[in-house]
């Protein structure tokens, strides 16, 4: 039988297969996998967010539009400007971006859906979830209020004593749940589920620059994942993360915020680079120019983009080393940026431009993004950021990226994909008003603002006086403000006509070069009647025009059996992931209100995880999950989760070490701690490593017993660690070393706790397999899921050799 | 507040560097700008044409000149860059005249340990004579900012920052707290009086001296009012009260803005400010103490007689 994850076997004419249509019930919405109704979910719940964050952005420039003004007391302004940036970044640039990842990646590759639907579906309720949490704190009348990268520790309890922050810390979390879960799944689907003869280097530089832009996020994710954690710990717990009495760093956030917050920007503009590539050679007529270089310089940006991060703090008195070398290293990347912006109007020069509306738009990214990355160039020297950083020219740099650069790259996407997507033709007249009325309004908002910053104006103050003589070009930028808004409305107009009643759209309106043009807009559900072939890049304009070029070298081979178009397997509908998002709304929820609700919710949720993993236990067409790479799906998604986790507990480690020493109380570690008894229990911990692999040897010999036997063994030992560490915690409590002891004690528990808690999450994970396996339920055919099992329980095992090594045993 | 009308030596070395690096972007901006109005223009299909343009993949040589391009110019933006950072971070001389600057929630405290001088808000220093600002803080993350003299530096609470500068003209220089710290972030003004070095010692012996009697009148009895409210238990006024937590009065009279460069110091302003603080300034720390209006007036004109 074919490999397809979770399936109807549908043994039909592909003629006669359903068509993805607007008028499915509620019911299918909620429990779809289907990547193309995904995307759309993604792209309207980002499109109203949009507008709920356009509309705070008014308010700013309203209250701003003539000095002293009174439309809102300090206390919103402050909270508008929060909200307005988290809301941006989070809730309408990344989840705009994920329509495009959802809608087109398995499109573009040849594939019919991405590897894992369900948890491609559960990410989008889990974004949603976190969206709502944010915006709920606009019902209470407790929004938060502390700037959208919230420094410490003006984040503290003692400075923000409501619950505003609060809000913002389970917000994210949640967020960053979603979008991790979702880079695992699209980094699978682009290694492991491209088309026959779809080898790396073939693939549009789009799906390049996605599988870029998910290791940013898998990566990215945990330092600020850990950073929150820190400060709820401290508010809700009395830990001392960010206490400057207990000894704390208070650039320690900074640094936490930073490692996330470079790589961010460049998972913000990166798709859109993507788009741009995509646009440009296909209304030019033409390939893109030097597509390899354009992949590499990506690559690189990805890569280097983790080293820059301190451009943010040059204010923060690193010292001039330190300056220095972020300075030059932020330098470098401008290079690759820059030669993608040369590649681009070189993609243009001969071509034969058919000036669309999508092409305005990227037209426009390309001139736009230049002029913030010039604003850029400046602001990675230090003496001259001094000037300009959190003034109005660092707003103006940051607009010009983000609107010039992100959104007018999502734009040029929606109004390129449009027809695909809906099935519909989208009006040109009105789309160049809306081009139009966007970089006018655009440039009239921000422009002046480079000039705000370069007479002093400072970022995120609700008003200013009238003789600082700023008055002008605010009311200027005010304008521009309303100019934008205007062009949004022209885009929902525009948008809602085409729904009603625009031309319905061919498979291939715009004569593409890509594979997503070879199936009807909007394709049928299962994408592709038959998997498409690949004769290289741009492989569907070879297919119509030549040359084609035969199987890659070392390329992908038919690992996909169901080449032809009998037996094309859909994946199921499934509701649990809606519940397991409900689940953890109930727990921030709780977090907020009540303890007992966290309970309820974390129960729920586990609930409902377990019920989505077994949903598909005895599944057959589950039962292979085999890729491009040779490799289950299933395991390449714990490699990836795995390295997420390396930052994770990397982050922690490192801050264990940086605040050593710092603790203005004692005890110390050497006082404390019994090495003698935490050598048992590590001695335990690998031990249990080996079992685990005795369980793996036994399954895949289908020697159930054995595999019962060391399946409870690796849990056994995990308990007994456990144990170990309790008894550890228990004394330590007793002898007054608590985690609101001192720093040594926050640091300490919330490495060993955090640890511990993974240790008890795989004992969980080890007996449920050991119960599957007493029901007669785990075969052989179940290996690869001990396999991954396994995987994860040795990674935990090595995090705490890591552990014991460097917060135990090194004085 | 402009950055590029500097007034010490550190802004004119930022402007130097600022303006290397204009002229670069300006160059750079005007060929992408004038490449891409040039294609739109040129290349642009003609109703009709179906023709296929040449599939052109790349030119290797292009690429490369158009990396190597680049990456010259960052080297011609880098090097002046990092002359500049540290230079501009170099240890001050021994002979510096050191501040403590301690940011509040929302206002500057200004302390000048060698001439056993406190003041608020307006710091006074002397023209020609090298600065040595060592910022700290107490409560949460501020940024003293006066454009132009100099760039920015964060006051981090639980770290000693510095910010060294030698003004070249007297004059009077606004700044703004330029790193958002809390509701009233908008309200963290401050000025820098750059003056000549003996107006500058009359300054700091005007700070040393016990302030003077008021006059009979309403300035007497402003005083009574302040000497027996609450007032002492936060604000120092040398010779009549040493309260530790609000900014130091002693020469309040001598000030141009008041409540941290927000309004004029006038008498009018200062007494809506006595009278109500968190109408002026949101969640000012300062209470209301319920003078009616005739006692803050009364106690506005003593501050005014502080000279």
């Amino acid at each position: 039988m074919s490999a397809r994850p979770g399936s109807h076997v549908l043994q039909v004419p592909p003629a006669a297969l359903p068509r993805l249509t607007t008028t499915a019930t509620l019911a299918s919405w909620l429990t779809t996998v289907d990547h193309k109704r995904i995307g759309i979910l993604y792209g309207a719940t980002a499109f109203a967010f949009f507008l709920l964050g356009g509309i705070e952005a008014l308010l700013i420039r309203l209250q701003l539009a003539v000095p002293e003004n009174t439309v809102v007391s300090a206390h919103t302004y402050n909270a508008l400007f929060t909200m307005h940036g988290t809301t941006m970044i989070f809730l309408a640039i990344m989840p705009f971006n994920a329509m495009f990842f959802n809608f087109v990646v398995p499109l573009l590759i040849g594939a019919r859906d991405v590897a894992f639907p369900r948890l491609n579906a559960l990410s989008y309720w889990i974004f949603l979830a976190g969206g709502l949490v944010l915006n709920a704190s606009l019902l209470t009348g407790t929004p938060p209020d502390v700037g959208w990268f919230g420094y410490a520790n003006l984040t503290s309890l003692h400075y923000s004593p409501g619950l505003n922050v609060d809000f913002w810390i389970f917000a994210l979390q949640i967020l960053g749940v979603s979008s991790v879960m979702s880079a695992i799944n699209f980094i699978v689907t682009i290694l492991n589920l491209r088309a026959p003869g779809m080898s790396m280097m073939r693939m549009p530089v789009f799906v390049w620059m996605t599988l870029v832009v998910q290791f940013l996020i898998a990566l990215a994710f945990p330092p600020i994942t850990v950073g929150l954690i820190f400060l709820m710990f401290d508010r809700f717990f009395g830990t001392h993360f960010y206490d400057v009495a207990a000894g704390a760093d208070l650039h320690l956030w900074q640094h936490l915020f930073w490692i996330f917050g470079h790589p961010e920007v460049y998972i913000l503009i990166l798709p859109a680079f993507g788009i741009v590539s995509e646009v440009l050679p296909t209304f030019a007529r033409k390939p893109l120019f030097g597509a390899p270089v354009m992949i590499y310089s990506g690559v690189l940006i990805g890569f280097f983009g983790f080293g820059v991060w301190s451009h943010h703090m040059f204010a923060a008195g690193m010292g001039p080393v330190a300056d220095s070398a972020f300075s030059i290293a932020t330098m470098l990347i401008a290079i690759p940026t820059g030669v993608k912006i040369f590649n681009w109007l070189a993609t243009l020069w001969g071509g034969s431009i058919r000036t669309t509306t999508a092409l305005h738009f990227a037209v426009g990214l390309v001139g736009l993004f230049t002029i913030g990355g010039l604003s850029g160039i400046m602001h990675s020297s230090p003496p001259v950021d001094l000037q300009q950083t959190d003034s109005y020219f660092v707003v103006a740099h940051l607009h010009y990226v983000l609107i010039g650069g992100s959104l007018f790259g999502i734009f040029a996407g929606i109004y390129y994909w449009w027809p695909k997507m809906t099935g519909r033709m989208i009006g040109e007249g009105l789309g160049r008003l809306n081009f139009w009325l966007m970089f006018v309004g655009f440039n009239l908002a921000f422009f002046p603002q480079h000039y705000l910053g370069a007479i002093g104006m400072p970022r995120r103050i609700y008003t200013y006086r009238a003789d600082q003589g700023w008055t002008v070009a605010n009311f200027a930028s005010t304008i521009g403000a309303f100019g934008i808004a205007l062009a949004v409305l022209v885009f929902a107009i525009n948008a809602w006509r085409s729904l009603r009643r625009g031309d319905p759209a061919p498979a291939d309106p715009w004569d593409g070069r890509t594979l997503e043009w070879r199936t009807s807009s909007p394709p049928p559900a299962h994408d592709f009647d038959v998997v498409p072939p690949v004769y290289g890049r741009d492989s569907f304009w070879r297919e119509k025009y030549g040359p084609r070029r035969g199987p890659a070298p070392g390329g992908a081979t038919a690992e996909h059996p169901d080449g032809g178009h009998a037996g094309i397997h859909l994946p199921a509908p499934s509701h649990w992931p809606l519940l397991i998002a409900l689940g953890m709304l109930i727990v921030a929820v709780g977090g907020l209100t009540h303890v007992a609700l966290v309970v309820v919710g974390a129960l729920w949720t586990l609930y409902a995880i377990v019920r989505l993993a077994l949903e598909h236990h005895r599944t057959p067409e589950h039962a292979e999950q085999r890729g491009v790479l040779g490799l289950d799906h299933r395991k390449v998604a714990m490699w990836v989760f795995l390295g997420s986790e390396c930052f994770f507990f990397g982050t922690m480690i490192a801050t264990f070490l940086a605040y050593k020493g710092r603790s203005v109380v004692g005890p110390a570690p050497h006082e404390i701690f019994n090495i003698p008894v935490t050598s048992l229990s590590t001695f335990d911990l690998l031990m249990s490593s080996l079992l685990m692999v005795l369980a793996l040897a036994a399954i895949q010999r289908s020697d159930h017993r054995h595999t019962r036997l060391w399946l409870f063994g690796t849990a056994f030992f995990g308990l007994i660690f456990l144990g170990f560490q309790a008894f550890e915690f228990t004394d330590f409590v007793h002898r007054g070393f608590t985690m609101q002891r001192n720093l040594f004690g926050s640091t300490f528990f919330l490495l060993t706790g955090l640890h511990g808690t993974h240790v008890a999450i795989g004992v969980f994970w080890l007996l449920s397999l050991w119960v599957l396996s007493l029901r007669g339920r785990l075969g052989a055919v179940d290996a690869i899921k001990v396999e991954i099992a396994g995987l994860y329980w040795h990674f935990v095992d090595v995090v705490w050799i890591a552990i014991f090594t460097l917060v135990y045993l090194i004085p | 507040m402009s950055t590029v009308m500097p007034r010490s030596d550190y802004a004119r070395e930022i402007l130097h560097v600022y303006g290397i690096i204009t002229w670069f972007t300006l160059g750079i901006a005007a060929i992408v700008g004038l490449a891409l109005a040039w294609v739109l223009t040129r290349f642009r299909a003609r109703p009709g044409t179906t023709a296929m343009p040449a599939q052109i993949r790349g030119h290797t040589l292009l690429e490369m000149a158009w990396t190597v391009g680049p990456a010259l110019v960052l080297l011609g933006i880098a090097i002046p860059t990092i002359q500049a950072v540290f230079r501009t971070q170099a240890a001050p001389p021994k002979d510096a005249l050191e501040v403590t600057v301690r940011g509040h929630q929302w206002w500057w405290e200004f302390q000048y340990p060698a001439l056993q001088v406190a003041t608020a808000n307006e710091l006074h220093v002397p023209a020609g004579r090298t600065v040595a600002l060592t910022l700290e803080g107490p409560d949460v993350i501020h940024s003293f900012w006066v454009p132009r003299l100099g760039g920015k530096r964060d006051v981090v609470p639980g770290r000693l920052n510095r910010l060294t500068f030698t003004a070249d003209t007297p004059g009077v220089y606004r700044g703004q707290c330029a790193e958002f710290c809390g509701v009233s972030h908008a309200n963290m003004g401050m000025q820098v009086v750059v003056e000549a070095p003996d107006a500058f010692a009359r300054w700091v012996a005007a700070q040393k001296a016990e302030s003077p009697e008021p006059a009979a009148g309403p300035a007497a009895e402003g005083k009574a009012i302040f000497a027996s409210r609450a007032c002492v238990g936060c604000h120092t006024i040398r010779g009549v009260s040493s309260g530790p937590i609000g900014p130091d009065l002693t020469t309040f009279g001598s000030r141009q803005t008041i409540a941290a460069g927000i309004l004029p110091n006038t008498i009018d302003n200062v007494t809506e400010w006595i009278k109500n603080p968190t109408a002026i300034k949101p969640d000012a720390k300062m209470p209301a103490l319920g003078l009616t209006d005739q006692q803050a007036r009364a106690v506005a004109t003593y501050l005014a007689g502080l000279k």
